[in-house]
């Protein structure tokens, strides 16, 4: 299948909450970012981190095979850091082969939880 | 030109006055009379993954990394060189149809440094690596190769075993081993929950257990090794993520040529108190350093033995590690868990990061007074005492803590 998507995203608006309610990891507060590689050839991403008070982050690596989906949570970056909670941050995405990546918040901070999924800003 | 060193992690670092890399035990022995001479100290380094201050010294620092190599010596005894890595230890012996009883989650060690500071696998029946160390051949204070064997003399052993290098400096360890084996391991993810609901059973079914704890997911990944057709098929209550069966020298050490550096710290409390004490550090990590911490807390069990100074001294035992990416702050974090982890009688790795003084530990272990006879017997003047080893040894005749 022909490859869909851009090799740089960029999603501004990173904030994971610090607290949660209800059991975990289903119910723990996240960003997590979903990537779609449906082309045919394995997908090398390089995500940096950029931060309101400090120098950028990374690169922290990810892949996704050809013709495949994956989701990670922001909140188990471990490589080179850990990123932290309860600060702003911004994820600049770099791949080596158009992918679409789709942004999500789950803030279980109250009972009343949120989940919001916005899909990330295709920079080219 | 004296050269910086720095361990592995990168948060020890100093300037030896030189570092020596004698070729035998003839310039190793010579390398030690002039120091004595020269009135300086010897600190003897391995593979510098040690994140302790074991090491550290303005004086001289001796590397054991021409000392490699492992010769079988009938029966289940093989000599080991003492700057063998333990990657290359397990595949010598696998050569020669044998293998460590356990080994632990790293493999870039020295063999000597592994021992000397009490390294350690998982298994409720399973002791410290130290334990298979049945005779050591070491360069003495004075500048003499001296060998001591368990079967005549058992005490020196036991203050050998784990010994820091105070005691001398070994070229060769003789170990006491088992014929190779193979084992399947097995990791699977699960809820912190259900793993401790089913702890007690966990520990008892399998040959090696332990589990990794996630606090940014309350997660955890429970590993299995067990001999291949043995042990329980399913968990019940977790997914299995990883099935892989091997030389065991292949398949305990979880994290071959690890790249992510990390600083750790680890206490060992009596097995009955493993629990709770892990539920307080759990507790305690959600409540105050989830926002920076995202690294794994490890739960392991080691069997008692009889090594002075080994950290399962006299007691089944329960490791609780926590780790921090290297680039991150540590200390306030495991400053804020080592209270919890005291107050159950814990003990600290000695080759890990670590806040206790010399009169702290010193009621910790039964056998203190008598390693520290046999220290005081085997370097009288003190020549492998750097002033942090001396804070602990004879804080009394200075401190550099």
């Amino acid at each position: 299948m022909k490859s869909i998507g851009k090799k740089l995203w960029v999603v501004p608006g990173g904030h994971i909450p610090l607290e949660r309610t209800g059991r975990e990891p289903e119910f723990t507060s996240f960003d997590k970012i979903s990537v779609l590689n449906a082309a045919g050839h394995e997908a090398q991403l390089e995500l940096t981190v950029y931060h309101a008070g400090r120098e950028p982050i990374g690169p922290y690596k990810l892949k996704v095979a050809a013709r495949r989906c994956r989701q990670v949570r922001v909140n188990d970056l471990i490589e080179p850091q850990a990123v932290p909670l309860d600060e702003d941050y911004s994820l600049v995405i770099r791949s080596d082969v158009p992918v679409v990546v789709q942004f999500t918040r789950q803030d279980t901070s109250q009972a009343a939880n949120a989940l919001c999924g916005p899909i990330a800003y295709a920079a080219r | 030109m004296p050269h910086e060193w720095s361990n592995w992690s990168g948060s020890v670092r100093f300037q030896p006055s030189r570092l020596e890399k004698p070729r035998d035990e003839g310039e190793l022995a010579a390398m030690v009379r002039r120091a004595a001479e020269q009135g300086r100290i010897v600190r003897p380094v391995g593979a510098g993954h040690s994140s302790s201050r074991l090491v550290e010294t303005e004086d001289v620092l001796v590397s054991l990394e021409n000392f490699r190599g492992v010769e079988p010596c009938g029966g289940v005894d093989a000599i080991v060189g003492a700057g063998t890595t333990i990657e290359e230890m397990n595949k010598g012996l696998w050569k020669a149809g044998l293998a460590m009883h356990n080994l632990g989650d790293v493999d870039m060690q020295h063999a000597a440094g592994a021992t000397a500071t009490g390294t350690h696998g998982t298994g409720k029946d399973l002791p410290i690596l130290a334990n298979a160390v049945v005779g050591v051949r070491m360069v003495t204070a004075a500048g003499a190769i001296s060998t001591f064997n368990i079967d005549e003399h058992p005490d020196m052993l036991k203050a050998c075993r784990v010994s820091l290098g105070t005691l001398g400096i070994f070229t060769q360890l003789r170990l006491r081993l088992l014929p190779a084996f193979e084992l399947r391991r097995r990791e699977w993810w699960g809820h912190v929950e259900d793993c401790l609901a089913n702890l007690d059973e966990l520990v008892a079914r399998h040959r090696n257990f332990d589990f990794y704890w996630y606090p940014r997911r309350d997660e955890v990944r429970m590993r299995t090794w067990n001999p291949p057709g043995v042990g329980p098929e399913h968990l019940p209550f977790a997914r299995c993520a990883e099935d892989v069966t091997g030389p065991s020298g292949e398949v305990l050490p979880g994290h071959s040529g690890i790249k992510r550096k990390f600083e750790e710290t680890e206490y060992s409390v009596p097995a009955e108190a493993g629990p709770a004490c892990f539920r307080e550090v759990r507790n305690r990590v959600r409540e105050r350093h989830r926002k920076w911490v995202c690294w794994r807390t490890l739960y392991r069990t080691v069997a008692a033995d009889d090594a002075f100074l080994s950290h399962a001294h006299g007691r089944p035992t329960v490791t609780i590690s926590l780790h921090q990416n290297a680039q991150l702050p540590y200390k306030e974090y495991f400053a804020d868990l080592e209270p919890i982890l005291r107050a159950h009688g814990g003990r600290p790795h000695w080759g890990k990061k670590f806040n206790m003084t010399g009169a702290e530990l010193k009621p910790l272990y039964p056998m203190w007074d008598r390693f520290r006879e046999v220290r005081r017997r085997m370097d009288p003047d003190g020549r492998f005492l750097s002033p942090f080893m001396r804070s602990l040894f004879e804080p009394d005749e200075g401190s550099a803590q």
